[in-house]
């Protein structure tokens, strides 16, 4: 296999929750060496509260593949003396703890420094390392409250406070965004020698893509509400209702040209054109009447037809796919292998998503399952710390490997 | 012009920027890190300066504030590169460029003979770049795909929303987000790649297998249990311990996993009885009675304001957040502290404050230097300046609509 980019760069993890992994799972899907430190005191949220599950989980796998697991207790001195050693010889640390924990652990970015000059650190903090709230403590379903998200993913006027889906999604951008400053921070270190660190906040990755609201606040002074799925520049826009139980299609029609094509294809079934809707300008004006007319030829196919229908006439079409849908029906996925299987050793097969970035010369790739608790500390102790058998023993003993 | 030399860590790199609204957020990553972001639009400009919200609700091609916060820190030209001199200066500006970012549809660019492989001719370090709606290959890849219909293919638009109506678009363009940041990373990892090995490559990015990482871990749950999610309502009919509760003033949610923090949260409501037993401990049990730790939470912050439960509950070490509007975040002090947002000024809209850069590089931070270009805004700095044209040569390349 082809030689991976980041191979030689050794990455330490000191995490918990998503947005932390998430930035060393993809350094490590290109090459770098993750050793993740855990321990058997509590699992992690995602490995979850019973030892009997906790290498099992699917969540976890998605966070963890490819990782090495070292347990070691931070609250014995000797657990933390061993992370120094591990971070002397390593060319990143990644953290997401709250404020405060690293610094009690010795790691802070001044003692860091000292064990190792050209270490990068990367502390990933809901809302960063400065202000009055550097310390609060956020998981994904946090990081979009504070900034907008929550509250503007809603219907125009409603009385609840969000229709924001029950997921993490914030997390996974951050993750992703985090891993693009590390490896900014290594082509400088390439430079200068020198290691520097890096200040990631989940809630600013967040709201990074939602600068026109902001722009509307100070520039328009008005507060951004809610607006469902409103589009000005496209009709029709918006998930449509299909054959089936809360099935729906999403179409999105921008120009003259693509009108011309989607009102064609349904005329061609037999939907009579109204004069209504011949420019966008009409379309936008009678939004209601519009898509009730495009709702009344959806209605007649599953999902799937439509989307191929509509895209037949080069017109922006999509199903709303559940996860089943994407197992089973998304042909795209089935085609292009995104759906990667392995064998987990305990809990058996998995499916994760592949990597969706392909670098021609470089490529990554999902590089194996996610490490069974503990299942790396003694080979990293062995050869990474080059402790013997004997000591090896005895810190186990004394449940600093725990 | 001010000089992109020392601000930060892709100071000295060119890219060369061809992308549409898919694309806008990955040039924007690397321009904000020092990048001299060269956008190239059509002598009539871009479709993105006509995407709503406008200043004072004027639609004007300069006056888009979607155009806005995307092009910030970028230089501006026009070039049409379908035309046979507009390909040439293309070429041109290929040769001294590292990086090249497009969004077109499949085959585009080879068919109007600018593909990679003639690009790499040029230049064989070239970084290149391509962000489309479903990648190179595979059935769907000609097919159209907005934002939306990247969130709808990837499981989160249909999460969204109440059950029976239809599913619900987030107010950001997440999957554009998605892309785009996978396509920085990728364009950082072949750019580290090639300080050794002085070669460029090819970056294929699908926003639809981006947008399948967005949604959590339905993909890996659904492929080990079978147990698929359904859109869940809001309106009371069941209810979930980490939906927002309200608040006097609005709504905040309370976030809990450690057991710690369970603990923390039961002593700030004064022990309640009803919830303090042992048993509701575990997260699965509290789960499994939404009913009594939902009512007894909900009726626990009906009592505070957002702002006094979220200060309060962080000091308590319990996560605990606002449901904040757009203009509650930019008044935040949080906000005003770390000075997310940045003073600027622009000629068509005037001051205005623009979000900032993420993530920080302590020792090379990135910055924003520069508003979003007018249309053409650069053509004389780079087309003169850059590539030795003349007065004459603009006049007759304006005339005949190449720039």
């Amino acid at each position: 296999m082809a030689k991976l980019p980041l191979e030689g760069i050794r990455v330490v993890e000191l995490t918990t929750g998503a947005a932390g992994p998430t930035v060393a799972r993809v350094l490590c899907e290109f090459g770098a060496e993750v050793i993740r430190c855990e321990t058997r005191l509590r699992g992690d949220g995602h490995r979850g509260e019973d030892p009997k599950l906790w290498n099992k989980k699917p969540d976890f796998m998605k966070l963890q593949r490819g990782k090495k697991s070292f347990t070691v207790n931070m609250q014995t001195e000797k657990g933390r003396k061993l992370v120094y050693e591990l971070v002397k010889i390593s060319d990143v640390l990644v953290e997401n703890f709250g404020l405060g924990i690293l610094e009690k652990w010795g790691l802070n970015w001044p003692d860091l420094k000292e064990l190792n000059p050209k270490i990068i650190l990367i502390r990933v903090k809901g809302m960063g390392c400065s202000g009055p709230h550097a310390a609060d403590l956020t998981y994904g379903p946090n990081v979009g409250n504070t900034m907008g998200t929550t509250y503007l993913w809603n219907y125009p006027g409603a009385t609840t406070a969000t229709a924001e889906p029950r997921t993490q999604h914030p997390d996974f951008m951050g993750g992703v965004t985090g891993a693009f400053g590390v490896v900014l921070a290594l082509m400088e270190r390439k430079k200068t020698g020198r290691g520097q660190w890096i200040d990631s906040a989940q809630q600013e990755i967040g709201a990074s893509i939602l600068g026109p609201k902001y722009l509307e606040y100070s520039v328009n002074k008005r507060e951004p509400r809610p607006e469902g799925n409103r589009s000005l520049i496209a009709a029709p826009y918006g998930p449509y209702p299909c054959k089936g139980n809360d099935r729906w299609c999403v179409i999105a029609v921008y120009t003259e040209d693509e009108w011309e094509r989607f009102a064609g294809l349904l005329e061609k079934s037999g939907m009579k054109r109204d004069v209504k809707f011949a420019t966008h300008f009409q379309r936008v004006r009678h939004k209601d009447e519009m898509d009730k007319w495009v709702a009344s030829w959806t209605k007649q196919h599953d999902p799937y037809e439509v989307m191929e229908m509509v895209q037949g006439v080069d017109v922006c079409a999509a199903v709303v796919q559940d996860v089943e849908d994407q197992f089973k029906n998304d042909k795209q996925y089935a085609a292009t292998g995104y759906l990667v299987r392995m064998n987990e050793p305990e809990a058996g097969e998995m499916v994760t998503e592949n990597v969706p970035v392909r670098l021609s010369e470089t490529p990554g790739r999902v590089r194996g399952f996610a490490p069974l608790m503990g299942e790396h500390t003694h080979e990293i102790a062995r050869n990474l710390l080059g402790l013997s058998e004997e000591e090896i023993k005895k810190l186990d003993e004394e449940k600093v490997f725990y | 012009m001010e000089k992109t030399e020392g601000k930060g860590p892709l100071s000295g790199y060119r890219v060369l920027d061809l992308a549409g609204p898919l694309g806008l957020h990955c040039t924007k990553l690397l321009a904000d890190m020092g990048a001299d972001v060269v956008k190239i639009e059509s002598p009539k400009g871009d479709e993105e300066r006509n995407i709503p919200p406008f200043k004072d609700d004027v639609p004007h091609p300069e006056k888009s504030l979607y155009f806005l916060h995307f092009n910030t820190n970028k230089r501006g030209v026009t070039l049409d590169i379908e035309k046979p001199d507009g390909k040439a200066i293309f070429l041109e500006l290929v040769r001294k460029a590292d990086v090249v970012l497009e969004t077109a549809r499949p085959g585009t660019m080879e068919s109007s003979g600018i593909g990679y492989q003639a690009l790499r001719a040029q230049n064989p370090a070239l970084v290149y770049a391509a962000i489309t709606p479903f990648g190179q290959a595979g059935p769907w890849r000609n097919y159209k795909a907005n934002d939306m219909a990247g969130i709808a293919l990837g499981n989160l638009l249909y999460l969204a929303g109440e059950p029976g109506e239809p599913p619900l678009q987030p107010p950001g363009e997440i999957a554009y987000g998605m892309a785009s940041t996978y396509g920085a990373f990728g364009i950082a990892v072949a750019l580290y790649h090639r300080l050794e090995s002085n070669k460029g490559q090819y970056i294929d990015v699908s926003m639809h297998e981006c947008a399948g990482h967005i949604a959590g871990y339905f993909i890996p749950t659904y492929g080990y249990t079978g147990e698929k999610p359904a859109r869940a309502s809001r309106k009371g009919e069941e209810t979930d311990l980490y939906d927002p509760y309200r608040t006097k003033n609005g709504y905040a949610r309370i976030f809990i996993i450690p057991v710690e923090q369970w603990r923390r949260l039961v002593d700030w409501m004064g022990r309640p009885p009803s919830i303090s037993g042992p048993e509701f401990e575990k997260m699965a049990y509290r789960r499994k009675h939404p009913d009594i730790v939902v009512g007894a939470i909900a009726e626990f912050c009906s009592r505070f304001t957002k702002e006094e439960l979220y200060d309060e509950g962080q000091k308590r070490r319990i996560a605990v957040t606002p449901i904040n509007t757009a203009g509650e975040f930019m008044n935040m002090p949080q906000t005003k502290e770390r000075g997310i947002f940045v003073d600027m000024e622009h000629p068509a809209v005037g001051e205005y404050k623009q979000f900032g850069v993420v993530p920080r590089l302590m020792d090379t931070p990135g910055r924003i230097y520069r508003p979003a270009p007018l249309l053409g805004e650069h053509n004389d700095e780079i087309y003169r300046g850059e590539l030795g044209m003349s007065a004459d040569d603009l006049v007759a390349l304006r005339a005949e609509g190449v720039i």
